[in-house]
């Protein structure tokens, strides 16, 4: 394949920017997964870890972030930012009782993850883009609204939570196939694909074709270079996979079934990051309003959590994998 | 013509193992799979129905007939450097197609990959439609011709013991070996299920693990030949 042994210049296509920081969306379709849990969990020990951590709550109109960190709700946040154009990122960022980690408050009564418009979210996009820090986590909504998915898109790690109830792996199923055509209806019109993705599109039943991973393998065959190109672009999309509130042997072993599946189906990579096994004390300690890591650091979650923030502790730094 | 989609990924890409992996290793993945594409698996919901986990299940079987067995590995191995030697020849056009290449080709119906494979492929890679000569069928391991008496024979029974199992066996032309290298069961016990020999068999749950995987191998109802083998055997452990 020619993509393979030469170097092309992508400098001209959006998204080809590296961010100021490495950034990781914590999405998932379904509420209730415990996609704040383990935001705010991995931004704590990030922070431990001595990296210089951003936790943002992008769950606009329902922001609850703050809650798992123990922390009130005062000062500025998103929506300040959001409602005054003079304000700087910088100002909304706010310190946390937590040595190296800063905390961006969602909370408002003003917005909903629905109701930015264009300019507000290339805004807020941008901000998140460009702060310098050696993390940024994001804390993303339930449901897959456009500007979720182009939160999620823009991210270097792009983690998935999902627990092993059917419901939740349908929602994040259903997400990550809103990504992918998110992601691929952005490239195709960079690429002048758009016709034949069309034509394919409507063929689709006579082709046989069923799956993402289909359709990439018939548009490299109409278009070898275009096609090359969008599978190169489609390959970075990896999905990592969080599998919460696991309760039995059975459980763990759907992890890997899943990995495979999603492979399958789209055709580009995907990881496993590990399980998180169902604990009581989660909301023992969400009810005291403090962090489970602070308090509970004997449990069996704490090293599940602490062996799947070093996956991301240990990349080369700011060129981690996009 | 190629096929495309899932049936155009090497055996590596269905079992997601690496070409240099060890044997231990897509034993594994071989068991990884299989849980994966089981039909009751809840990972599949919303993504494959089950005609297509289906299907995958036949090709992860199929791939691990091949890469778990060294030498229709090596062979097949052997395929696949050829393929790519002649998918990587440079694409001169030959002068006297020049012409049909120019015209524009039309969209509709499937599209011509690179080149064809050269027509030797080795006898044990499965054609992707079986062409069976008439009157035979096939098993896993083997091809045989039908014998009407004895299928209905076969369908009629109820309560299997050894013979019964030797018996079919060797109507499925099916060789003790065969059975052997396919499961990684001792001969000896194979030879011992055989003789209804229980003397010689380990303890009960290991003859039960032993007599479901011939069952699968010989086509046969696995829960109905397990229980009633593992009855005599109880009995005659009692």
């Amino acid at each position: 394949m020619w993509i393979e042994n030469t170097q092309y210049d992508f400098s001209y296509l959006r998204g080809y920017k590296q961010p100021a920081s490495v950034l990781i969306a914590v999405g998932g379709g379904k509420g209730g997964v415990g996609k704040s849990f383990f935001s705010s969990s991995l931004a704590l020990l990030l922070a431990h870890r001595g990296f210089d951590t951003i936790l943002a709550d992008l769950d606009l109109g329902a922001a609850n972030l703050h809650t798992y960190l123990g922390e009130k709700i005062e000062g500025k946040g998103i929506n300040e930012y959001l409602l005054n154009p003079g304000l700087r990122f910088e100002e909304v960022i706010r310190p946390t009782p937590y040595a190296n980690l800063r905390f961006v408050s969602g909370a408002s009564e003003g917005h909903n993850i629905s109701g930015l418009t264009q300019p507000q979210r290339s805004r807020l996009m941008s901000a998140l883009f460009n702060t310098p820090a050696d993390f940024v986590v994001m804390d993303l909504s339930a449901g897959a609204h456009d500007t979720t998915l182009d939160f999620f898109l823009m991210a270097n790690r792009k983690v998935l939570v999902m627990t092993p109830e059917p419901s939740s792996m349908e929602n994040a199923y259903s997400f990550m196939k809103a990504v992918f055509y998110r992601k691929l209806k952005r490239h195709e019109a960079q690429l002048g694909l758009t016709d034949q993705l069309a034509q394919l599109m409507a063929q689709r039943q006579e082709l046989g074709i069923r799956t993402p991973a289909d359709l990439l393998q018939w548009v490299a065959l109409k278009e070898p270079r275009g096609g090359a190109q969008l599978k190169h672009f489609m390959q970075a999309l990896k999905f990592e996979i969080v599998l919460n509130q696991t309760r039995s042997m059975h459980d763990n072993e759907l992890g890997p079934s899943v990995k495979a599946v999603c492979k399958k189906y789209f055709g580009t990579p995907c990881e496993l990051l590990g399980h998180l096994d169902y604990d009581n004390a989660v909301w023992q300690a969400l009810r005291k309003r403090r962090p489970l890591l602070i308090d509970y650091p004997q449990s069996r979650l704490y090293s599940q959590l602490f062996a799947i923030s070093k996956e991301f502790a240990n990349v080369p730094f700011k060129r981690a994998v996009v | 013509m190629k096929h495309l989609g899932i049936h155009s990924q090497s055996y590596y890409d269905i079992l997601e193992v690496s070409p240099q992996a060890p044997l231990q290793e897509i034993h594994r993945a071989y068991q990884r799979a299989r849980v994966a594409y089981s039909p009751d698996s809840p990972a599949l919901y919303t993504m494959f129905t089950p005609e297509e986990a289906k299907e995958l299940l036949r090709l992860v079987e199929e791939a691990f007939t091949v890469l778990g067995h060294e030498e229709r590995r090596r062979a097949y191995d052997e395929q696949l450097l050829r393929e790519k030697a002649m998918r990587e020849l440079p694409d001169f056009p030959d002068p006297q197609q020049d012409e049909e290449l120019s015209s524009e080709r039309p969209l509709q119906g499937q599209p011509e990959t690179h080149r064809e494979a050269p027509q030797t492929a080795p006898a044990f890679v499965f054609a992707r439609e079986p062409q069976l000569p008439q009157g035979h069928a096939r098993t896993r391991l083997s091809t045989y011709p039908l014998n009407s008496e004895m299928e209905e024979e076969i369908k009629q029974t109820r309560e299997f013991n050894g013979p019964t199992l030797q018996k079919i066996r060797s109507y499925k032309r099916i060789s003790v070996d065969q059975i052997c290298d396919e499961t990684r069961i001792g001969k000896s016990y194979l030879v011992a299920l055989e003789k209804d020999d229980f003397e010689s068999l380990p303890a009960a749950v290991f003859v039960r693990g032993f007599v479901v995987q011939v069952a699968r191998l010989l086509g046969l109802d696995e829960k109905l030949v397990a229980d009633s083998y593992m009855k005599n055997f109880k009995k005659y452990k009692n």
